[in-house]
């Protein structure tokens, strides 16, 4: 048994000890924690993604999905790191300088957690510093920002010139997001893409990915 | 006919002499004050010559004390993040109730003094003496959702209506209280309509608005018109799934913002619930023309019919250039209020 029934249906249905317990199942009957996540864990969150999109779903059903995503986590991720099995990909997140806003960068974080990346959250009010510094120690091979105000949104373009300066930029993909911002702001300063809600942000990282 | 006069008719239900516009302004008045809103924020003879000042340059029909969703919080004694030109934030990772038991130890308000309600109030006061006889005047509280989440942290609150909803519905006894109050003192300086904002009710969906927040919004709506209020209900964002519920609130008027299609928000309320909006306040009304604006609202008007205000779905922000705002404005001026463009 590689496929999880009660754990996607966990975390679709935002049940953080169901998720957990079957995690544990799971891992006492020897599933690997990268078929869990690929096969279980990413259908479950696609899942709520699409409940999301077509407006079944909303902020709270997404943090409890998402809180229950994460329960599973805890429990693969030590595994994974003494398996020495890494996920494919690492993407550093944020809410830009100035901006205390986080609702929907943590839903994007959580989308793609739960998507089988590896996120590093920096949370909210996030100098250009602190995003090249994470770029730098962390390498990652995105950096999603998030803004959710127009005064703040000049904080990406400064983000992006920092990456720049520190010769970074080359390495990461860019992805800009939040209620202001829009695909023209994203070709204006330079991000290397944008998108309008968490799953988009799931298919653009998947996109981009694929083509560099 | 006055700004006043001419709201007043409408949302009597009687054709004004054109239609009426109420864009939201804070920071944009602020600018056109030429002031920080650090400033505007703390004191209300600041706001009081910015918002004088952006109704008289721009022509609209009224004047508000909105300003920043901090106001309650502040006098609730919640630690608040302060900017030098921008509205205050609430700390998120210090909200008042991040501990549960904090809400059964907190006083309910007894007084609005000495804080930064009380400067809004006194802000009421001051505008109704300059230009109430010509402007509407607004007065703004928290919603009981929006308050929650500012006094919870949203992250939080958005997993207790699953994790806890015995504490959220005290909770939300709580702001109501704290908005009641708030609404009764700002009726009493003079205010002609109360805005209501409850944003974070746009992103609860309607299983959970309808159990947990539409009870304490029609509570809030009901008090506010047993005191001789009005109610100016602003839930922005995408509130689609949640129009219904809201057009049996029996709010005064009820503000669209831009995700929500004008059409699908007239068919749902009905013919006689006032609507204002849906202008995107950053994709046509800073960065479109005065042209496409014009087209915009001409398309609004056929949808919103003869019950509408015009308006950007939410707040005009800072860098709005003038020559849309006017547009704007002149289209509202130039035009009869008939639902005919």
């Amino acid at each position: 048994m590689t496929k999880s029934a009660e754990l996607y249906d966990a975390i679709v249905n935002g049940n953080a000890k169901k998720a957990h317990a079957a995690t544990q199942a799971a891992i006492d009957a020897g599933v690997e924690p990268m078929t869990l996540i690929s096969e279980s864990m990413v259908p479950a969150m696609d899942e709520v993604g699409r409940l999301f999109e077509e407006q079944e779903y909303f902020v709270p059903e997404l943090l409890l999905a998402g809180r229950a995503m994460k329960g599973s986590m805890e429990l693969l991720r030590p595994l994974m790191t003494a398996s020495g099995e890494k996920l494919s990909t690492r993407v550093v997140i944020g809410t830009v300088h100035g901006d205390l806003h986080d609702i929907g960068k943590n839903i994007v974080a959580s989308m793609l957690e739960g998507s089988g990346f590896e996120v590093i959250d920096l949370g909210v009010d996030v100098s250009p510093a602190s995003f090249v510094a994470a770029v730098e120690k962390q390498k990652p091979q995105v950096v999603c920002l998030s803004a959710l105000l127009t005064v703040t949104m000049p904080a990406m373009k400064t983000t992006i010139d920092a990456l720049t300066s520190a010769g970074l930029r080359p390495r990461v993909k860019v992805l800009i997001g939040g209620a202001p911002v829009t695909v023209q702001y994203a070709r204006e300063i330079g991000a290397d893409g944008y998108s309008e809600n968490a799953s988009g942000a799931v298919g653009l990282v998947r996109n981009l990915l694929a083509e560099a | 006919m006055t700004g006043r006069e001419r709201i007043l008719a409408l949302l009597a239900g009687r054709q004004p002499d054109r239609i009426p516009c109420m864009p939201i302004t804070m920071t944009f008045a602020a600018d056109i004050l030429g002031v920080k809103y650090l400033q505007y924020v703390r004191d209300h003879r600041i706001m009081a010559d910015a918002q004088a000042k952006t109704a008289e340059v721009f022509g609209l029909d009224y004047v508000s004390t909105i300003s920043d969703p901090t106001r309650e919080a502040a006098d609730l004694g919640a630690p608040i993040q302060w900017y030098e030109d921008r509205p205050p934030a609430i700390l998120e990772n210090e909200a008042l109730f991040a501990d549960k038991a904090v809400l059964g130890e907190v006083q309910a308000l007894q007084e609005i003094t000495g804080g930064r309600m009380e400067d809004r109030v006194r802000g009421i006061e001051l505008l109704r003496e300059r230009v109430g006889s010509e402007l509407f005047v607004e007065g703004w509280v928290e919603g009981p959702c929006a308050e929650a989440a500012d006094l919870r942290g949203i992250n939080r609150l958005m997993m207790d209506f699953s994790d806890d909803p015995d504490f959220v519905h005290d909770l939300f006894d709580f702001t109501l209280d704290v908005a009641i109050r708030f609404s009764i003192a700002q009726i009493q300086a003079g205010a002609d309509i109360i805005g209501v904002g409850d944003a974070a009710a746009s992103l609860v969906g309607p299983r959970i608005y309808k159990e947990f927040v539409w009870p304490w919004e029609k509570k809030l709506v009901d008090s506010i018109h047993a005191n001789g209020g009005r109610v100016r209900l602003h839930i922005c964002g995408n509130a689609r799934r949640i129009l219904d519920d809201i057009g049996a609130l029996g709010c005064d008027m009820v503000d669209i913002d831009y995700p929500v299609s004008m059409e699908l928000a007239r068919s749902t309320t009905g013919p006689l619930q006032t609507l204002t909006g849906n202008l995107d306040p950053v994709r046509e009304l800073r960065n479109g023309s005065p042209e496409t604006i014009v087209r915009s609202l001409e398309a609004l008007q056929q949808q919103a019919g003869a019950q509408w205000i015009v308006a950007a779905g939410c707040e005009v922000v800072r860098d709005t250039p003038h020559e849309n705002m006017r547009a704007m404005v002149d289209f509202a001026q130039t035009h009869a209020a008939n639902g005919v463009a």
